[in-house]
């Protein structure tokens, strides 16, 4: 059999990647071993992760605004096997439907890993261990990224877990470890904060979601910390001791100096993910990666072996399902002949905890490192109708335009349902707008985006309702 | 008798007038506001804001009341109970807030507020009726910002158990029986918070469906939900009146006549422009229907006489209002502006929301487009199903011939914070190919929006 592509891996990126690429007429085949398709994201990331952040939500809500608004309920009872089930209907959903679409696509789908012997040749390694040829024009490799390991620390996926264990958690643990503030600890600490864990989260920087907005980041540690999560900043851990009942965690200063120990009875390692790309042949293959694991591309996505590209997390970038669609679509396209091609400067970013934290574009610190001058305009929920009505006046939305051309540059957003708000912003900014753009343009009333146009007036200093 | 000078007189202190104000103070124009009852106008106080409270209430408590049996998500609560004296009084204490925010901005900008009836003598004079006597503001500009008040029907008077949203807002407790009298957006979204609380809620419309300025396939989810919710919904039925014994409403449907009982009869069969009372005749403007009629810069037929918000016109919305008071302030100010807005979005709070900017796919032929229309459903969606809530869609019109987008419209849960991206694309002049190209965060649900691009441009990828 032979194909014009193949696609190694069925995350966000390949899978999407495929599906353009059917849709532009070339006999497309994917290659995947995990038993179903949707890679990290549908079966142990977005997808369940927000499945389980909505549901914790909706029970500490329960508890804690009802009662302002006349409404008594009985402090609510946590069935975790339940709202596990509906977490995995959540996933069970989407995987199946992405079965569907390469199915209606016509695309091949083999199960089982995935080998390039060489530039055009795809092995195929079944359970069974029975192997396959496939050959191939071109080949795009979309095997994603694994969780990052830390020295001195084994996970093991019940106690010591990765967030793929921390999803599948069978009963809330008494007090949860989390090493690494980055946007997955804090959405997992938080899914087990809510449902009544004691939380604590380690961090080695001096401060919380690196990348972040600094100003953001800040005010988002002081509404976590209300909430009742523990930060221990410019730490590490160096070890857990998992030999008796309770884990105990050894952490010292980053610095250097004095360490101490925590117990715990789960510690979530979420340091980060690296790129994978075991068993792939690729250095067989001639393939070359970057220092930092990636496989290296060009600025057409392609490695430096002609006809095999590379997408998403594997490659370098933000390690974001939509960032990896994005490349699988402009890959897809460059293949069969058009000109592909991804903003690497309009990517959204979305921490979905209470309060969401969305931003899109430069931070304030990148800006200044940069040398451009530019305006602030901040506008706080607590002055928006919506987030009145609605009991969430916590954060502020805050954009950033440059000084001589008010084009807007960065839009960070600190807040509730910031995830939907910031699409507004992502076009806003592919299109060059001004702030003045965004101000001029009507945003319904009474909504949370009220907020959005009023830090855009407000960059002018001319907010109307602060 | 006081008398007082001023650049700029606004009439009415709702959304219009207050920001109209605050944008002339920040303009350095001297201004006076003057408002019969509380600045914040309907909106504040008797409308969107204590509206949406209620509806967020309402949800919060049908939220609680189905978690144990229908709701997925793995929480047991015990049957809740509501205090409805004590919801009421959660969203008074919000507007109240609301209503000293207003008039702090107000009184930062140098806004001079003047509490009181107001009525105009003629072009540049009025005559304020307030606390402490009668006051005479002699003003360079005026701008009339008396927004607009409920229309009753001449066969179910305003009274007794007859009531417009204005009272249904602030209802003692929860009508076991409720009839609604038009299933446009106002009696919708009440008649569903109602049904919510514990009401047996049913809604007469006269045309032959619910939200008749919506299309049939939007307003098909809300329809559905509210069957779910028990709403009985009689399309093509008249409401002719009051029962002999009062307890229930006539009701002429299927070329018969119906009782519907009913402890509260909440008429919304829409709003009318508050053109009386305050001396509209004395300076005889120029009429458009109802309406004052104005130009694209808000001018009314007398030179300097400015009219802004629901007096003049539809779409009768808040921000609308709020958008034409920041644009006068800005034109007395000497600033060169016009009113061209390509999107105004309108938003239904319903269960779901609905939201439309722009042309339907019908008015879009109807006004001679060329289009293609793609609908992308949230079932596809994977934060809609993280979420629960599968229900409803996002829906592109374009041009056939260059892909210019020329409306947008979404039914299903949280749509109302997709209304601002809606709208900027309209107003940015974006194509299919502009969305379909701008990276949208997974899992929101503002990627349905690009989906529903690509699914115009024959292109979807998740469906
Ligand atoms: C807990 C968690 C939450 C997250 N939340 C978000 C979020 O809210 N928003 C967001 O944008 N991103 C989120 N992410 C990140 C997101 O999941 C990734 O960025 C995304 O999945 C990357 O897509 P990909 O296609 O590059 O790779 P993956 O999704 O990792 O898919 C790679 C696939 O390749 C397969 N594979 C690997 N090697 C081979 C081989 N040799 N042969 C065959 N198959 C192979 C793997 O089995 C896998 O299915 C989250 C991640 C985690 C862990
Ligand atoms: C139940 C309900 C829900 C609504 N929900 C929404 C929604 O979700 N979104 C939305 O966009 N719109 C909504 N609306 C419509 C919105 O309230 C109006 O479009 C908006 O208030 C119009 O603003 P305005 O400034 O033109 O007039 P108004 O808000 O009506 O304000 C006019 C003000 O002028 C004062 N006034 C009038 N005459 C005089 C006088 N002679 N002297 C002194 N003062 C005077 C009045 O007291 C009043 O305060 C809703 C309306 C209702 C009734």
């Amino acid at each position: 059999m032979s194909y014009d592509l193949i696609v190694i891996g069925t995350g966000p990126g390949g899978y999407v990647c495929a599906i353009r690429a059917a849709q532009l007429g070339l006999k497309t085949a994917v290659v995947e071993k995990r038993a179903t398709h949707g890679g990290t994201c549908l079966n142990v990331g977005c997808i369940p992760s927000k499945a389980l952040l909505h549901a914790s939500e909706l029970f500490e809500e329960s508890g804690k605004s009802f009662a302002k608004m006349g409404i008594g309920v009985s402090t609510p009872k946590l069935d975790l096997a339940a709202m596990q089930a509906f977490k995995d209907t959540g996933v069970d959903g989407n995987v199946k439907g992405v079965e569907f679409l390469l199915k209606k696509n016509k695309i091949d789908a083999f199960r089982g890993t995935g080998r390039i012997f060489e530039p055009g040749k795809v092995e195929v390694k079944g359970e069974d261990g029975k192997t396959q040829t496939l050959e191939t024009k071109n080949i795009v490799i979309a095997t994603g990224s694994d969780v990052a390991k830390l020295r001195g620390i084994t996970i093991d996926e019940k106690r010591v877990v990765s967030s793929t264990g921390a999803l599948a958690l069978d009963k809330v643990p008494g007090q949860l470890l989390v090493v690494g503030a980055g946007i997955i600890g804090l959405e997992l600490g938080s899914v087990w904060r809510r449902l009544g864990a004691k939380v604590t989260v380690v961090e080695f920087l001096d401060r919380i979601v690196p990348g972040i907005d600094t100003d953001v980041a800040k005010n988002f540690q002081r509404l976590l910390q209300r909430q009742g999560i523990a930060f221990k900043l410019s730490s590490k851990v160096t070890g857990v001791d998992a030999s008796g009942d309770k884990l105990k965690a050894t952490i010292e200063p980053a610095a250097g100096g004095a360490a101490e120990t925590i117990e715990a009875d789960i510690v979530l390692v979420a340091v980060g993910r690296v790129p994978y790309t075991e068993g792939l042949g690729l250095k067989e293959a001639g393939v070359a990666m970057d220092d930092r694991g990636h496989v290296a591309v060009d600025a057409h996505l392609q490695t430096n072996v002609k006809g095999i590209y590379a997408i998403g997390d594997v490659i370098a970038g933000p390690m974001l399902a939509h960032k990896a669609e994005d490349e699988g679509v402009a890959a897809a396209e460059t293949i069969a002949g058009k000109s592909g091609h991804v903003n690497y400067d309009v990517i959204p970013n979305v921490v979905y905890t209470y309060p969401e934290v969305a931003s899109v574009g430069k931070t304030e610190e990148e800006l200044k490192q940069a040398g451009v001058a530019y305006n602030v305009g901040k506008f706080p929920f607590t002055a928006n109708g919506r987030a009145k009505v609605n009991m969430t006046t916590d954060g502020f939305v805050k954009i950033l335009a440059d000084a001589k051309t008010d084009r807007v540059l960065g839009v960070h957003i600190l807040g509730p349902d910031a995830g939907n708000m910031i699409a507004e912003a992502a076009v806003a900014m592919e299109f060059g707008a001004s702030s003045e753009d965004i101000a001029r343009t009507c945003h319904a009333h009474p909504t949370l985006t009220e907020a959005v146009k009023e830090a855009a007036l407000a960059v002018e200093k001319r907010a109307i309702h602060m | 008798m006081g008398e007082i000078s001023t650049k700029v007189l606004v009439l009415g202190g709702g959304p219009g007038g207050y920001v109209a104000a605050i944008r002339a103070g920040q303009c350095h124009l001297d201004t006076v506001l003057v408002e019969g009852t509380r600045v914040g106008g309907t909106c504040l106080n008797v409308g969107c804001i204590p509206s949406k409270a209620l509806i967020h209430a309402a949800e919060a408590y049908d939220h609680a009341r189905r978690q144990e049996k229908t709701l997925p998500f793995g929480l047991k609560v015990q049957k809740p109970s509501i205090d409805f004296a004590k919801t009421i009084a959660w969203k008074d204490g919000i507007v109240a807030r609301l209503n000293t925010g207003v008039a702090g901005l107000l009184k930062r900008n140098h806004v001079n507020i003047l509490r009181g009836h107001g009525v105009m003598l003629d072009g540049k004079t009025c005559r304020v009726e307030t606390d402490t006597g009668p006051e005479t503001i002699r003003a360079e500009h005026v701008i009339l910002a008396t927004g607009s008040v409920p229309t009753p029907l001449p066969s179910l008077p305003f009274g007794s158990n007859v009531i417009s949203s204005t009272e249904a807002l602030s209802l003692a407790k929860v009508p076991e029986t409720l009839a609604v009298v038009g299933a446009g957006y106002i009696g919708l979204e009440l008649g569903t918070a109602f049904a919510k609380l514990g009401a047996k809620v049913t809604v007469v419309e006269a045309t032959d469906r619910i939200l008749p300025l919506y299309d049939a396939e939007l307003t098909r989810p809300v329809a559905r939900h509210l069957a779910t919710l028990g709403v009985e919904v009689l399309t093509k039925a008249k409401a002719v009146g009051k029962s002999k014994k009062g307890d229930a409403l006539v009701v002429e449907v299927g070329g018969g006549k119906r009782e519907i009982y009913a402890q509260t009869i909440l008429v919304a069969v829409g709003r009318k422009p508050l053109t009386e009372g305050w001396g509209l005749e004395q300076i005889d403007l120029t009429m458009s229907g109802p309406f004052i009629a104005i130009d694209e810069r808000c001018a009314t037929s007398m030179r300097n006489v400015w009219a802004i918000g629901d007096v003049t016109g539809e779409p009768m919305l808040a921000h609308r209002a709020m958008a034409q008071g920041e644009m006068v302030a800005d034109i007395i100010a000497g600033e060169r502006r016009v009113f061209d807005k390509v999107a105004i979005p309108a938003v239904c709070f319903t269960d779901p929301e609905i939201v439309s900017v722009g042309l339907t796919p019908a008015a879009a032929r109807a006004a001679g487009h060329q289009i293609q229309t793609g609908v992308f459903p949230f079932q596809a969606s994977g934060r809609a199903m993280t979420l629960a809530a599968e229900d409803g869609f996002v829906r592109v019109t374009a041009r056939a011939d260059n892909h210019l987008i020329l409306g947008i419209q979404a039914v299903g849960a949280g749509v109302s914070e997709l209304s601002a991206a809606f709208g900027l694309a309209l107003e940015m002049g974006a194509r299919l190919e502009d969305i379909g190209g701008t990276i949208h965060a997974h899992p929101t649900l503002g990627e349905a929006f690009q989906e529903a691009s690509f699914k115009t441009l024959g292109e979807a990828l998740h469906i």
